[in-house]
């Protein structure tokens, strides 16, 4: 297919008021992420957003750890689904919306409710999951794809999240393994997504 | 001369592809299209993560220049495809050698991609329906004549034989398809109902 | 309650073999009773898709074949399977069927599916990556990784070193599967075991062992060996104690080795225990000599395992470690036997008993017809191949029905009796209880002939609610299914065919041209609603029934709501005369290629949709 264009991308129309960011030197940001909100965004130390992810602080602030890497369509930091869950959870956290800690990755369609979302470090969001409002997810946890977390719980570490809400534990010992394979990985990607950080500041 | 025609919802390619104005393609020249294929609105196909290690000899100069070498295939799609709203197409990666790398997403003919689905395979062959909202996991195969039903997630590696029916999460193979079954995976009559000129639904 | 999309279900005869007389619910006699129109039901009654034997023939058409030699369709049900090919379906290889004997029917290379999920398991080096490093081919060239692997399932992230099985080869994983137990724990293979039993060495060993147990009694023995028999050694054992047991009588005397086969084989077979009751002459001394000699099995080397019922280690367990540590029902469902470890007998089984379960082959099956034995359908042997040698679909042969609403804005039917028709009929909604209704059948027609089509629909439907149905023409003609090519380009019969469209377009409610179509705004009884190339569509008047219960009736049971309109329908055309008669002699005149009538009659089940309930 002969193309004359680069990519045949639509102009991502930016609805919401612009947040103020706070973005490390090393991240790399696709053109066409949307950041919107009132509250900060802050993104750590080569992270990668790829196309079309979504960053929301209207509700609170945003936090991406280091070597995260958020993939597209990806929603941070989205309105709670049940309104009354998020407005009964006490808004001591109401500052910080949503905390993903490092070398998280939150695949393709997820979506991370605001409210004090907390993602531990090395954890895999899986695609189309979506994690409730509050919500605290230990570390080097794995959501498997269209798997809920209900608002407010608290998934202990090491938990694999599988086919229509089954739990169990991981017991590979490969957490030093997977963060370094994600290293790898974004060094790739940073490569091949060109980054617009000064778009966003 | 002739007044610029009105800006449909399609782009029309000359080889019958029509691609939606809204659908995101990112990196098209590593997207390769089989002709006589739909592409809806809000769908997204990731071109730009193409392969980054080369087997064969290195490129001469000239084409390096161009940013990507030649035939880097991310996505090749085959004829009378058709990819519902929203759906997602990615290359699958994996850490191969030390290094991180991207394959090809190859799809083949009359192959059906429900709205909502994201799909990572490895290979996906012809006359193929999947459902809304399904998740194909990375580096997935499946071959000819299968029908992944809504809502299914195949898991990453799976090898899904021809003739398939598979659902649930974990996609687990829950019917076969029957002979008489084959001709309902043709994509040619709902090729022609979408479009700038959209031809009625044949009864 | 949730709306449905119409269907169309078409029953196979072969459910009609049972006699005409069978009972059928007390409901449908009066269906058949008040309104049967006659249309060749052979058992003058209409067919009931309520009734439970009923959802095993009705099928839809996708599933039906068809014999050309019967004329008649075939239903999965009916039809017989031989089995053309065996492969594995996650490396899809083909398994020899000559293999399937002695290695049973799962795949023996790699292939594994994870007990907790039933995922695929990949193998992957313990040492270093998670990331599967490798696929099911064989691609070592990139796998420095020399350190031991474990299968490890890449959607739940299980990993066979849980359970403490671990690889040295990454290939051949089933054969060394064979040789482990859980935990880590080896496991002697049939061969193993027979060397240890010869070994002389052995012997005395396992001979010293229970001298002292015989001292204590029975329950001493076992005990103090200490050695819990899996599965397969004590059956093993057992086999060869019993065939010890077998060989030595008859070899001492050669001449008695004729009464084994009269059935002395086994100590507990009849003949043997009535012979020691009835004296029978010269047999007599060496029957009893012989049953002396039969003793069962004493010891764990014979193949004696008494069943450890103590469960007490068992429920220890389960308070400390929790539900979690077991396997659920679901999972210990589709582990094949484990032979490797001793009989459970009953107690619970834990997780980390499971072990990884190798995938069932799969088949490609070719179909036979059971009356008169042809092939009606058969796939390439090749598994990469999705073509049949032979595919004979009823999609081929009998015409398709679709159903779907029509929408009428304010229209006047005239077969219901002058009401103004209600609100357009939205797909997917619930039917309105007496409301008239309209749908529309459309027909299409595979073959190469023009075919007439009679319906025949009882006026109500059968069950508890019945429901009021009309078809508005119940006879019409669809034309054969050329190309469009082959249409324009044929000269002759041009007139005739104009002529009979002609014909035919008169008989439509106000129709035009065959391809186009204004849409009408009357229905009449008799006329059709729309003709095509190779298919016709009417249309069907429904008054669905009230689901109001009487106080004291019995409630509503599942899918009573769905209004469904059993339909008889007969297709007539003329084929060919005596296919098998082709390629006669030359003398054959023209006279005798005299079509002939051929016809195919079927009930089949239109689903409509849902009732509302009021």
């Amino acid at each position: 297919m002969s193309s004359k264009r680069h990519s045949i991308l639509p102009p991502v129309s930016q609805t919401g008021p612009k947040p103020p960011v706070n973005f490390s030197s090393t991240i790399t940001i696709a053109d066409s992420a949307l950041l919107t909100g009132t509250h900060t965004i802050t993104v750590h130390g080569e992270s990668v957003i790829h196309p079309r992810a979504r960053l929301d602080s209207l509700a609170g602030r945003v936090t991406v750890g280091r070597r995260c890497v958020v993939q597209e369509r990806a929603t941070l930091g989205a309105a709670a689904a049940v309104p009354a869950a998020a407005a009964a959870a006490p808004p001591a956290e109401a500052a910080a919306a949503v905390t993903l800690g490092d070398y998280v990755t939150v695949e393709v369609g997820a979506v991370v409710e605001a409210g004090g979302t907390v993602i531990g470090e090395g954890t895999v969001v899986g695609v189309g999951a979506r994690v409730g409002a509050g919500a605290v997810v230990g570390k080097h946890c794995t959501l498997t794809a269209h798997t809920e977390i209900a608002a407010g719980e608290v998934v202990p570490d090491f938990t694999v999240v599988y086919s229509n809400g089954m739990r169990r534990t991981d017991k590979r010992g490969v957490a030093e393994l997977k963060n370094k394979g994600l290293a790898r990985q974004i060094d790739v990607l940073r490569r091949m997504i060109p980054s617009n950080p000064a778009k966003f500041a | 001369m002739s007044r610029r025609p009105p800006r449909g919802e399609y782009i029309e390619t000359d080889t019958g592809n029509k691609v939606a104005r809204k659908a995101t393609l990112v990196g098209t020249q590593n997207i390769m299209l089989g002709g006589k294929t739909v592409i809806q609105p809000d769908v997204m196909i990731r071109g730009d993560l193409t392969r980054t290690v080369h087997a064969a000899a290195p490129q001469p100069a000239s084409q390096s220049a161009t940013g990507a070498p030649p035939n880097n295939t991310a996505v090749s799609i085959g004829r009378y495809c058709f990819l519902s709203r929203g759906c997602c197409l990615r290359p699958p990666g994996r850490l191969y050698k030390g290094v991180f790398t991207y394959m090809p997403l190859r799809m083949g003919d009359h192959v059906f991609v429900g709205p909502g689905s994201v799909v990572q395979a490895a290979s996906i062959g012809s006359h193929v329906h999947i459902g809304a909202q399904a998740v194909v996991g990375e580096f997935a195969i499946i071959k000819d004549y299968v029908r992944i039903l809504d809502g299914a997630v195949v898991p990453p590696n799976m090898v899904i034989p021809s003739f398939s029916i598979v659902a649930g999460q974990p996609a687990r193979l829950i019917g076969e398809v029957p002979e008489g079954g084959l001709e309902a995976f043709e994509l040619r009559d709902l090729y022609k109902t979408v479009g700038n000129n959209p031809q009625p639904v044949p009864p | 309650m949730a709306a449905l999309t119409p269907y169309t279900y078409i029953r196979c005869p072969c459910s009609d073999v049972s006699a005409p007389g069978r009972p059928l619910d007390g409901s449908s006699p009066m269906a058949a009773a008040a309104d049967d129109n006659g249309a060749g039901d052979d058992d003058d009654r209409t067919f009931d898709p309520r009734a439970p034997r009923s959802n095993y023939s009705l099928y839809p058409l996708e599933y039906l074949l068809y014999c050309e030699d019967c004329h008649q369709i075939r239903c999965p049900r009916c039809v017989a399977e031989e089995i053309v090919s065996y492969y594995c379906p996650n490396c899809l290889f083909e398994v020899p069927s000559s293999n399937l004997k002695s290695e049973g029917n799962r795949c023996t290379r790699s292939c594994f599916q994870c007990p907790v999920c039933l995922g695929p398991l990949a193998v992957t080096s313990l040492e270093t990556k998670p990331d599967p490093s490798l696929l099911a081919a064989p691609d070592n060239a990139a796998a420095p990784h020399a350190g031991p692997y474990a299968l490890t399932c890449s959607y739940c992230h299980w990993t066979s070193a849980e359970v403490g099985i671990q690889f040295e080869k990454p290939n051949g994983i089933h054969a060394q599967l064979a040789k482990l137990r859980n935990g880590g724990a080896t496991r002697l293979t049939a061969k193993e075991r027979k060397e240890r039993r010869k070994d002389p060495a052995y012997r005395t060993q396992a001979a010293a062992a229970p001298a002292p147990a015989t001292a204590g009694g029975e329950e001493g023995g076992p005990s103090s060996s200490a050695e819990v028999l899996d599965l397969e050694t004590q059956f093993a054992n057992l086999k060869a104690f019993y065939q010890g047991q077998l060989a030595d009588p008859n070899s001492a005397d050669s001449g008695l080795a004729a009464l084994s086969d009269l059935g002395f084989s086994s100590p507990t077979s009849l003949s043997r225990i009535m012979s020691i009751y009835t004296g029978g002459g010269w047999q007599d001394k060496k029957a009893k000599s012989r049953v002396g000699a039969m003793r069962e099995a004493l010891e764990p080397d014979e193949g004696l395992q008494p069943a450890r019922l103590d469960e007490s280690a068992a429920i220890d367990r389960l308070r400390s470690e929790g539900h979690g540590a077991t396997a659920s029902a679901a999972q210990l469902r589709d582990q094949p036997p484990n032979l490797g470890e001793a009989h459970l007998h009953g107690r619970a089984r834990f997780a980390s008993e499971l072990r990884p379960i190798p995938y069932l082959l799969r088949t490609k099956r070719s179909k036979r017809c059971p009356v008169c034995r042809h092939i009606i359908s058969k796939p390439e042997a090749k598994v990469q191949t999705t073509r049949f040698r032979i595919r004979l679909v009823a999609g081929s042969y009998i015409p398709s029905i679709a159903v779907r609403p029509l929408p009428l804005s304010s229209s006047s039917s005239s077969g219901s009796g002058g009401s103004a028709s209600g609100p357009a009929v939205v797909p997917g909604a619930l039917l309105e209880p007496l409301r008239p209704a309209h749908y529309l059948l459309t027909f299409k027609n595979p073959i190469f002939e023009p075919v007439r089509v009679t319906l025949g629909a009882p006026a109500r439907t059968p069950g508890r609610f019945a429901s009021k149905v009309t078809v508005l023409c119940p006879e019409f003609e669809i034309d054969a299914n050329t190309d469009v090519w082959d249409e324009a380009l044929k000269e002759s019969g041009e007139r005739d065919r104009d002529k009979d469209r002609r014909r035919r377009r008169g008989e439509e409610g106000g129709g035009q041209s065959s391809s186009n179509n204004p849409h009408h705004s009357q229905l009449e009884v008799g006329k059709i609603w729309e003709r095509g190339r190779n298919w016709v569509s009417i249309v069907v008047e429904v008054v669905p029934a009230s689901l109001r219960l009487a106080p004291g009736d019995p409630p509503l049971r599942e899918d009573e709501d769905v209004l469904e309109i059993p339909m008889f329908v007969r297709v007539e055309w003329e084929g060919e005369a005596g296919g098998d008669d082709v390629g006669a002699a030359a003398g054959r005149d023209a006279a005798k290629e005299a079509r002939e009538k051929r016809e195919l009659a079927y009930w089949c089940v239109l689903g409509l949709g849902r009732i509302k309930q009021t």
